[in-house]
């Protein structure tokens, strides 16, 4: 039974990638495939290990890593394009030089002539035009493949996710204290991003976003379908007294992400802030939320169990708590929003046809909007485990409730 | 480029680039390019081709994510559509109505998109990226069409810059470059290399822009004279010779550049070249200040013959020989590669990369060399160029960064 001194360990990343790469041969086996040829990032970095120079997309779709997965070959074989980054276990005849998906990927047709059925979860049409040369005609889709192999993390991969999301919130106590009238969004930014290297973090995975709030809808951006708008790109934005920021963060660390999610209040020296009696309802009502769906949280129950739980605390004409373009819960890995996906417009059969087991992670994300007050939103992240759950987020929510 | 041009803050009297101008410019090399490809629609899913056919202000995310369908452009219309759930960010000339919102259903995804009008009756659909589902979701929602490929013409598109994007990069090398200083002047014993991302992020947070093309090269050279890419934990100690090479997008434009540098006692890499650090010293690949300085002669020479070459009309092949021609050989990394709205073809480097690719005026390149011997050292360099800059024939260098330590013995 996982307990939460578990996940504290450090993990061992040698033997989270034999376990990682023996999920995936697991799924080959179940879809009797000959293999995997995995182009997507997060996919690739799954059942390698191997890893990549943090990049915009334009430089990640240009210089990629490919992976092939052979069935019951005890190794893959990574086309790479960062050859200090791989893993010490590789042998050298599964090491080859980079091939550029962007024009062609014919080094690896090579590799996979004859094989029958072959799962690909994304191509450009250079390496269709290829790959259809190998003699392969049509592949299965490895996207569904792949969130089978990746939804539920083994121990190392949950202590890397808390690892990165501890180096995040850590990073989160200096940008609040720097929090004050005048300073810019992208000070912030700035902060953050130098403290998350020192703290070590792998890489940053999304800029980071300090969204001012506004009191109505109305006066933020206009929406297409009447919801909150959130999250908005980072400026140079100057902060300002009384100012309501949702902060919104992911980092990665030996390629698992963390998500960061506080409100935030900006206040004039001496401070400290002091939120209104509105919004410490708010926060109560966003705690009672979170709790109300923790308490669903266990192997067995299902999305819907989740998204009934956190509608039954509040009255029954109230906003629905999450927002509209998004979801109650996702999952969080080697991406940073992954399956589970809970609330969503996949609708409520899909969130029913959603169980819990152990192994997986979920963020919880309610948001409490009161149009004319504006809201709060927070998110936290736990473990399921064979009893209920084990955190994986501890953040104070400060200048709110404990 | 005027020195007032040079910054990000607004001007009251002229706008330092003219956005509504480069924009519209886009949109309309975007649909010549789809006429001269005979493309009735283009779907596209990366973000760069999505920023650059509609100029909308997205949020930055690293890496590659999985495909969806980000911008949609209709030749007979000229009409742009984008996925985004608001209007913050968005070009008033696409407006609310060109906008179709997020959805996790691929299907109602591949139906907003279906809607458009011009889409259902296509007969020739480019897209530039795509997954075997949305592949056949789109024959569901427009089974009229025919897919082909869209990243070819979006390319080629792209190719040669206007002055309102060369405006724009020189921009970017001047934020990058910032951001390269200030990793120079925290290079000291005891640092790790993956700090030196952070003083990167820092700085050019600082002038306003948080959006790297890439965090970073910053990577001690061992022994064996290897360049690494990927910075680790290693600790930096007196005499080691680092790669550094960040780059930074502004307005989604890359600059970019590389420079080899030796860590000192105190920073700046001075004292620890001058003192002279004796041969093998410093831990790293260092076999003294002659050998480096020799590395670097060589580099210079064969980088300026590559430089010299990057001329209209050039070959991949040709720039290949111009650098084997100095007697050095092929490094592992590409020589060349294009640079706009991040990283783009051509490519040119080992194995004949890109050997056929001919250079054109207005094109921008990222121009970089490796001079490396085991149990040496090596020299990494890199530059972003204007082919045809000077003259319309000379390449303009947009970078500019001294070479501290490694020249001032040379």
């Amino acid at each position: 039974m996982l307990a939460p001194a578990d996940i504290q360990d450090s993990p061992d990343l040698a033997r989270m990638r034999r376990d990682r790469y023996a999920r995936a041969q697991a799924q080959l086996a179940a879809h009797d495939l000959d293999g995997l040829l995995l182009v997507g990032e997060s996919n690739v970095e799954y059942v390698t290990g191997a890893r990549v120079l943090t990049a915009d997309a334009g430089r990640a779709a240009m210089f990629r890593t490919v992976a092939y997965v052979a069935r019951d070959d005890p190794f893959p074989h990574v086309f790479a394009a960062y050859p200090d980054g791989l893993p010490p276990e590789l042998p050298a005849d599964h090491i080859h030089p980079a091939v550029y998906p962007e024009f062609g990927a014919r080094p690896v047709a090579e590799i996979i002539r004859g094989e029958r059925a072959i799962g690909l979860d994304e191509y450009t049409a250079a390496m269709r035009r290829e790959l259809h040369g190998s003699g392969l005609v049509d592949f299965v889709d490895a996207t569904p493949i792949m969130v089978a192999a990746r939804i539920c993390k083994t121990v190392d991969e949950l202590r890397c996710i808390r690892m990165a999301q501890h180096i995040n919130e850590q990073a989160m106590l200096d940008v609040q204290a720097a929090l004050r009238p005048g300073v810019r969004q992208t000070d912030l930014s700035g902060l953050f991003l130098r403290r998350i290297f020192e703290l070590g973090a792998t890489g940053n995975a999304v800029d980071p976003i300090w969204q001012v709030m506004p009191a109505r809808m109305a006066d933020g951006p206009w929406t297409i379908h009447g919801d909150v708008a959130f999250p908005t790109a980072t400026t140079d934005a100057i902060l300002r007294d009384g100012d309501v920021v949702w902060v919104d963060t992911g980092i990665t660390f030996n390629g698992y992400a963390s998500d960061f999610g506080r409100t935030w209040l900006v206040s004039a020296p001496p401070g400290p802030p002091r939120p209104t009696g509105v919004q410490r309802d708010q926060f109560a009502r966003w705690r009672a939320v979170v709790e109300a769906v923790l308490d669903r949280v266990k192997p067995g129950s299902t999305g819907g169990d989740l998204t009934r739980a956190a509608r039954s605390v509040l009255p029954a004409d109230a906003r629905t708590p999450w927002l509209g373009h998004f979801y109650l819960v996702h999952g969080v890995g080697a991406d940073s929003a992954e399956m589970p996906l809970v609330g969503t417009d996949l609708g409520p059969a899909f969130d029913e046809s959603i169980v819990l087991a152990p192994g997986m992670v979920l963020v919880l994300e309610p948001v409490i909007w009161d149009d004319g007050a504006s809201g709060y939103r927070s998110e936290e992240i736990v473990a399921v485990t064979e009893g209920g759950w084990v955190p994986l987020s501890d953040h104070p929510y400060w200048p709110f409730g404990s | 480029m005027i020195g007032s041009s040079l910054g990000v803050a607004a001007l009251e009297e002229a706008s330092r680039v003219d956005f509504a101008r480069l924009r519209s410019s886009r949109h309309s090399r975007c649909l010549a390019a789809m006429e001269e490809a005979g493309l009735d629609v283009l779907i596209l899913g990366r973000p760069g081709n999505v920023h650059w056919v509609s100029g909308a202000r997205s949020l930055w995310t690293a890496g590659v994510r999985a495909f969806g369908p980000g911008a949609v452009v209709v030749r007979s219309t000229g009409s742009i559509h984008l996925l985004s759930v608001w209007d913050e960010g968005v070009p008033a000339s696409i407006g609310r109505e060109g906008l179709y919102g997020l959805s996790w259903n691929p299907l109602t995804l591949a139906s907003s998109v279906a809607a458009i009008p011009g889409v259902a009756d296509a007969a020739t659909v480019g897209g530039d990226a795509m997954s075997p589902l949305f592949a056949s979701l789109l024959t569901a929602v427009a089974p009229r069409a025919r897919l082909v490929d869209g990243a070819g013409p979006m390319w080629a598109a792209r190719r040669t810059k206007s002055a309102d994007e060369v405006a724009c990069l020189r921009i970017a090398c001047a934020i990058t470059e910032a951001g390269l200083e200030a990793m120079v002047s925290a290079l000291r014993p005891g640092v790790r290399e993956r700090e030196l991302v952070g003083v990167f992020d820092e700085r050019i947070a600082s002038l306003g822009v948080t959006t790297p093309a890439l965090e970073g090269i910053c990577c001690v050279v061992g022994a064996d004279g290897q360049m690494r890419q990927v910075p680790g934990d290693r600790i930096l100690a007196a005499g080691d010779v680092i790669v550094l090479s960040p780059g930074a997008l502004y307005a989604g434009y890359e600059g970019g550049l590389g420079r080899t540098w030796i860590v000192g006692e105190d920073g700046r890499g001075g004292d620890g070249w001058s003192r002279g650090r004796g041969s093998g010293g410093g831990g790293s690949g260092g076999g003294g200040n002659t050998g480096l300085s020799d590395l670097y002669r060589r580099w210079r020479v064969a980088f300026d013959r590559l430089l010299g070459t990057c001329r209209p009309e050039e070959t991949g092949a040709n720039l290949v020989g111009a650098w084997t021609s100095t007697g050095e050989r092929l490094p592992s990394i590409p020589l060349i590669h294009g640079v706009g709205v991040g990283v783009e073809p051509p490519v040119v480097g080992l194995a004949r990369l890109g050997e056929d690719a001919v250079l054109e005026a207005g094109m921008v390149l990222a121009v970089q060399g490796l001079v490396s011997e085991p149990g040496m050292g090596a020299v990494f360099g890199k530059e972003t160029v204007l082919v045809g800059g000077i003259g319309g024939d000379q390449a303009e260098v947009l970078t500019r960064f001294g070479w501290g330590p490694l020249a001032s013995k040379s």
